[in-house]
């Protein structure tokens, strides 16, 4: 066993020469013998979790006493299933608090599956990083019809060569994965590849290894989901259409979420011809109605053809080779790729979970309190797998908070308020906080200030681009509520500006700004005159959902 | 009309029984940014307002200027035209190991830019003109004078003279660019030139190291000129933090900018082969159009200003209290001539707050704290608050310095070798956040947000307590961990 080479920690590992049976066996029986103090240290813990500074006390004691005359000789403090974002940053924090760790990982391939995956998770490997560096690819043909606004001419149409980028991009790929298992093992983290399945709360099987730890973290992320249509088989998903071999020359995007306007925005600008079915009347659900209406608009002008209120009912390949999507307003044929881009799903099944009782919910997400612990007390859970908030900086949050809550006597719930995401479509989006529906449903009366305007590089373009933004501010307190924008550059600028909402500021605070000039963020600190004031009449009764849509419509 | 009049804590009623029939609540010479800000505000606060502006062209002289003033005309707006221009000339390079195939003819033409950049000026000229008469202000083109406390004279383009009272006059007349006194300087041009050249020139000298020196740098660079850059110092940009010097040094320099610090040109002379910059290290750079970026002087000279006794200092501004006042009562001044923030958002600032002041019944002052911006190079430099030698100066404990420079997600497959470099400086004490910098793609973009958070004085916590937005960027500056260094203060510490 490579075990021994991170003995360097806490707890003892002596046993770490012992084959595998024996060491389960070994564990095993010890446990049952010392079964009073291990219930006891489990029912320390749950009330731990109910006042953190009388707790932290507590717990210090509980761990002193069981690192030196701790019945049970794990191999580690922590193993941990699954080294995504989550995975990885959870480890690193336990071994930097002083904690033994283990870490394990499917085997890498750019495509995932139950035997595949690769250090660095899916935001690295098939994920935020390729995606965006995809983006980034795409981009410059819409920068190339820029130019010629500014001047700049080519003398043949610049082509692109969809191998040179899937090669430099893969190049790149294998490097991050190279540093995510050298931060790794720079934090003594030792890593195993191979499946790690739980056989029960404090022992993980890998490959038919058995290994013991007092906690076990569960951060296998998710999965991309295909629904079970006819000729499903021939459809692809988000991990193989960052992979492809060749470039679509005419695709097909199922989905309306943000994944989706993602590849729509990628095969776009890579000049392929771009379909996307929706099932609703506009893209991105659970978004501002302003934004989803704008992002849809812009998406089209640059050739984007959606097909709403249209879901998918069969894929048939004809001869050719080349495939019809079935929807039940039609078919629409000649599609060289078929991509579904309907939702992830977490990552499970056959890991164990169901044999040591871990509680899973209907969408098969682990189910976890607020400092991410399972059912099962010495089981944890961080990241897509909880399905919480489904984003690479709140999985690090949640891994973050779980090395301080185990092993720094600190415990940390994840903070999931004003957490500021975006989407890279083209143009891309910035939020945070709430949208305007929300916010009306939540403090009734807000003034809503948006700004639409055509970018100063447009007028010079000629092209259609505009940039819209939107800041919600609650009426009564003045704070800034929401904040939302679609253009270029939104993911840069939103950032900033959510320091300033979840810090509590008010648009008077925003307005008391002094400008960038010139530059479309200024924007944000310029909004002078409300574009509409929404006010509930009678705030104390009740408000019906048609209600809410009627006043924000006004 | 019912307005209260400030009169530095005097009742206001002793004013406005002296005088009443003017032609005009105010006058306003000058309608750059702060000027028609001033206009438009006090307008719609019920004043009548008139405001002279000179005639309209590119260049600016004695007598010419135009609506839009230098931010419009002569300076963001078609620098920043010019700087996108440009900056597709080192996207164009990152495109190829993106998969893209370029003919290895790329043309840039110029003209074209040019063309367009002008028709934008005059787009926006109109604009800003149309909101004059709008908010109801009315518009002499003209040069404008101070004759009196309450007089202004208006020469108009045919030479004649129309004179108005006015109640109060703001001057909001700008600055203008200033030459160097050496042997040949007829030979150089200013930014108002560099903005409109005929022919991209092949070969450029810039002389300076402030931000037009660094912007115009960049521009040309971009569009493929070689450009030599001399200045004093040992780094340009001086008055910025240091790193921050350091690292827009090194990248204008690997982006083949020649540099030469702590030069100066002593002469140019005319050559056949164009123009010949000589160094004070007696270095001779040839050069095809030779810019001078040695700072901008206020347009004070022919505004009549010492015959009715407005007090200017040595660098010829006009000198304010902090409500925009001079020592006439009845005369304001806002924006560059009062050379305190030359920046356009804050004459904006200093304009909005002088309507209220005077017409909007609301006493403001403006805010000078915290006040964010940006050195459009290529990539840019934006800053907000204290630079770590300021913030080392004021602070009263340690100062705490959190620093990142990383390679940007697009340089590792396009190949740049660029790291874009992003700095916190934090009162150990307090954890507030004083200061905040970036150089790299977006950094202006980037900075606005967290200028309101240091407005409010934020804390370093709360920055950590806010989650990223991956992968941008702009994420680094909330996943600062680790202090890069602390910094003993300089001021000794007292238990008073």
């Amino acid at each position: 066993m490579a075990v021994a080479t991170s003995l360097t920690v806490t707890t003892p590992k002596k046993l770490s020469s012992l084959s595998s049976p024996t060491l389960h066996s070994l564990f095993f029986s010890k446990a049952l013998s010392f079964s009073p103090s291990s219930s006891s240290f489990l029912s320390l813990r749950k009330t731990l979790l109910l006042s953190p500074s009388h707790h932290t006390r507590t717990r210090r004691r509980s761990f002193t006493l069981s690192a030196s005359a701790n019945p049970h000789n794990y191999d580690f403090d922590l193993f941990t299933i699954g080294a995504g974002s989550g995975g990885v940053r959870a480890s690193r924090f336990a071994a930097n608090y002083g904690a033994s760790v283990a870490i394990c990982e499917l085997p890498f391939s750019t495509i995932s599956s139950d035997v595949t995956g690769g250090v660095g998770g899916t935001c690295v490997l098939r994920g935020c990083v390729p995606k965006k560096l995809l983006v980034y690819s795409s981009k410059y043909s819409h920068e190339f019809e820029e130019s010629n606004g500014f001047g700049w001419k080519y003398e043949s149409e610049p082509k692109h060569d969809w191998s040179t980028l899937i090669a430099n991009k893969n190049a790149e790929l294998q490097r991050l994965t190279g540093i995510y298992k050298n931060i790794l093992k720079n934090s003594n983290v030792q890593l195993i590849e191979g499946r790690g399945k739980i056989v029960d709360p404090h022992t993980v099987d890998v490959d038919g290894k058995l290994y013991t730890a007092r906690h076990i973290l569960v951060s296998v992320g998710g999965r991309p989901f295909i629904p079970d249509i006819p000729g499903s088989e021939h459809a692809i998903d988000s991990d193989a259409a960052l992979d492809l071999p060749s470039k679509p020359e005419k695709i097909a995007i199922v989905g309306g979420g943000y994944i989706a306007l993602e590849f729509a925005g990628i095969f776009n600008g890579l000049k392929s011809d771009v379909h996307v079915f929706i099932r609703q009347k506009k893209v991105l659900r659970g978004f501002d109605e302003e934004i989803r209406d704008f992002v849809g608009e812009q998406m089209a002008l640059r050739g984007i053809e959606f097909h709403t209120e249209e879901s998918p009912q069969a894929i048939v390949k004809s001869a050719d080779g080349s495939l019809s999507l079935k929807t039940n307003k039609g078919t629409v044929e000649g599609f060289s790729h078929i991509m579904f881009a309907t939702g992830r799903k977490p990552n499970t099944k056959n890991i164990g979970l169901e044999s040591v009782g871990v509680k899973i919910d209907k969408k098969g997400a682990i189910e976890v309190n607020e400092y991410s612990q399972s059912s099962v007390p010495s089981i944890w859970a961080v990241g897509d797998v909880t399905d919480r908030i489904n984003l690479t900086p709140v999985a690090l949050m949640e891994g973050v908070a779980l090395a301080k809550t185990l092993f720094l006597n600190e415990p940390t719930k994840p903070d999931y308020s004003y957490v500021p995401s975006a989407v890279f479509s083209q143009p891309p989006i910035g939020q945070v906080g709430l949208t305007e529906e929300q916010a009306v449903e939540q403090y009734g009366d807000v003034d809503i200030f948006t700004s639409n305007f055509r970018p100063l590089k447009a007028t010079l373009s000629g092209l259609p681009d505009r940039t819209f933004m939107k800041l919600i501010v609650c009426a009564k307190t003045n704070k800034v509520l929401g904040l939302h924008m679609c253009g270029e550059d939104s993911p840069e600028i939103t950032q900033g500006f959510a320091v300033a909402i979840k810090a509590g500021l008010t648009k008077g605070d925003f307005d008391a700004t002094v400008g960038i000039h010139p530059t479309a963020a200024e924007e944000f600190v310029t909004m002078r005159t409300p574009t509409r004031k929404i006010r509930k009449t009678n705030p104390s009764e009740g408000r019906s959902e048609s209600e809410v849509k009627a006043v924000a419509g006004t | 009309m019912a307005r209260k009049m400030l009169i530095d804590g005097e009742p206001a009623a002793a004013l406005e029984e002296e005088v009443t029939d003017f032609d005009f609540d105010l006058f306003v010479i000058g309608a750059g940014s702060g000027g028609v800000r001033a206009s438009r505000f006090s307008a719609n606060f019920g004043a009548k307002v008139g405001i002279c502006e000179l005639p309209y062209h590119p260049i600016s002289s004695e007598t010419i200027g135009g609506v839009g003033g230098t931010c419009v005309i002569r300076g963001c707006v078609p620098k920043k035209i010019l700087v996108y221009g440009a900056s597709f000339g080192g996207d164009l390079e990152d495109a190829r190991n993106y998969g893209w195939e370029l003919s290895e003819k790329i043309d840039f033409n110029w003209k074209k830019l040019l063309q367009k950049k002008t028709d934008e000026i005059n787009r926006l000229n109109g604009i800003y003109k149309r909101l004059l008469s709008n908010a109801g202000v009315k518009l002499f083109e003209g040069e404008g004078k101070v004759v009196g406390p309450h007089e202004v004279e208006v020469t108009q383009l045919d030479g004649t003279k129309l004179s108005y009272s006015a109640k109060h006059i703001l001057i909001a007349t700008g600055g203008r660019a200033h030459l160097p006194d050496i042997p040949g300087k007829e030979l150089g041009i200013t930014s108002d030139e560099a903005l409109s050249l005929e022919e991209l020139p092949k070969r450029v000298v810039i002389l300076g190291g402030g931000y037009i020196a660094v912007e115009f740098a960049s521009i040309w660079q971009g569009m493929g000129s070689t450009v030599n850059l001399v200045f004093r110092k040992e780094l340009p940009l001086r008055g910025f933090d240091d790193e921050m010097r350091a690292v827009v040094a090194r990248n204008l320099e690997g982006r083949g900018i020649n540099l030469h610090p702590r030069t100066n040109l002593t002469q140019l002379i005319k050559t056949e082969d164009g123009i010949k910059a000589v160094t004070d290290h007696g270095e001779e750079l040839m050069a095809d159009v030779v810019l001078f970026a040695t700072g901008r002087v206020p347009n004070t000279k022919r505004l009549n200003l010492e015959a009715v006794g407005v007090e200017l200092d040595s660098n010829g501004a006009i000198k304010v209290n902090e409500y925009s006042r001079t020592n006439i009562p009845s005369i304001w001044a806002v924006g560059d001539v009062t050379d305190r923030m030359n920046l356009t958002p804050v004459a904006l600032m200093e304009g909005t707050c002088f309507a209220k002041t005077v017409f909007g019944a609301q006493e403001s002052k403006p805010d000078y704290s915290n006040i964010p911006y940006a050195v459009f190079s290529i990539p840019p430099l934006s800053v907000v608050g204290l630079s770590e030698e300021q913030a080392i100066e004021q602070a009263n404990g340690d100062v705490l310095v959190f620093t990142s420079t990383f390679n940007p997600m697009k340089n590792t497959i396009s190949g740049r070798q660029e790291k874009t470099v992003m700095k916190l400086v934090v009162d150990a004490e307090t954890d507030k956040v004083l200061g905040a910098s970036m150089c790299g793609p977006d950094a202006p973009e980037i900075m606005q947000g967290i200028a309101v958070a240091l407005k409010c004085g934020a804390t370093k916590a709360q920055f950590d307590s806010t989650v990223g937005i991956h992968p941008s960027s702009a994420e680094e500056f909330v996943t600062m961990r680790s202090v890069t260094r602390t910094v003993a203060a300089a001021k000794p510490r007292t238990s008073l």
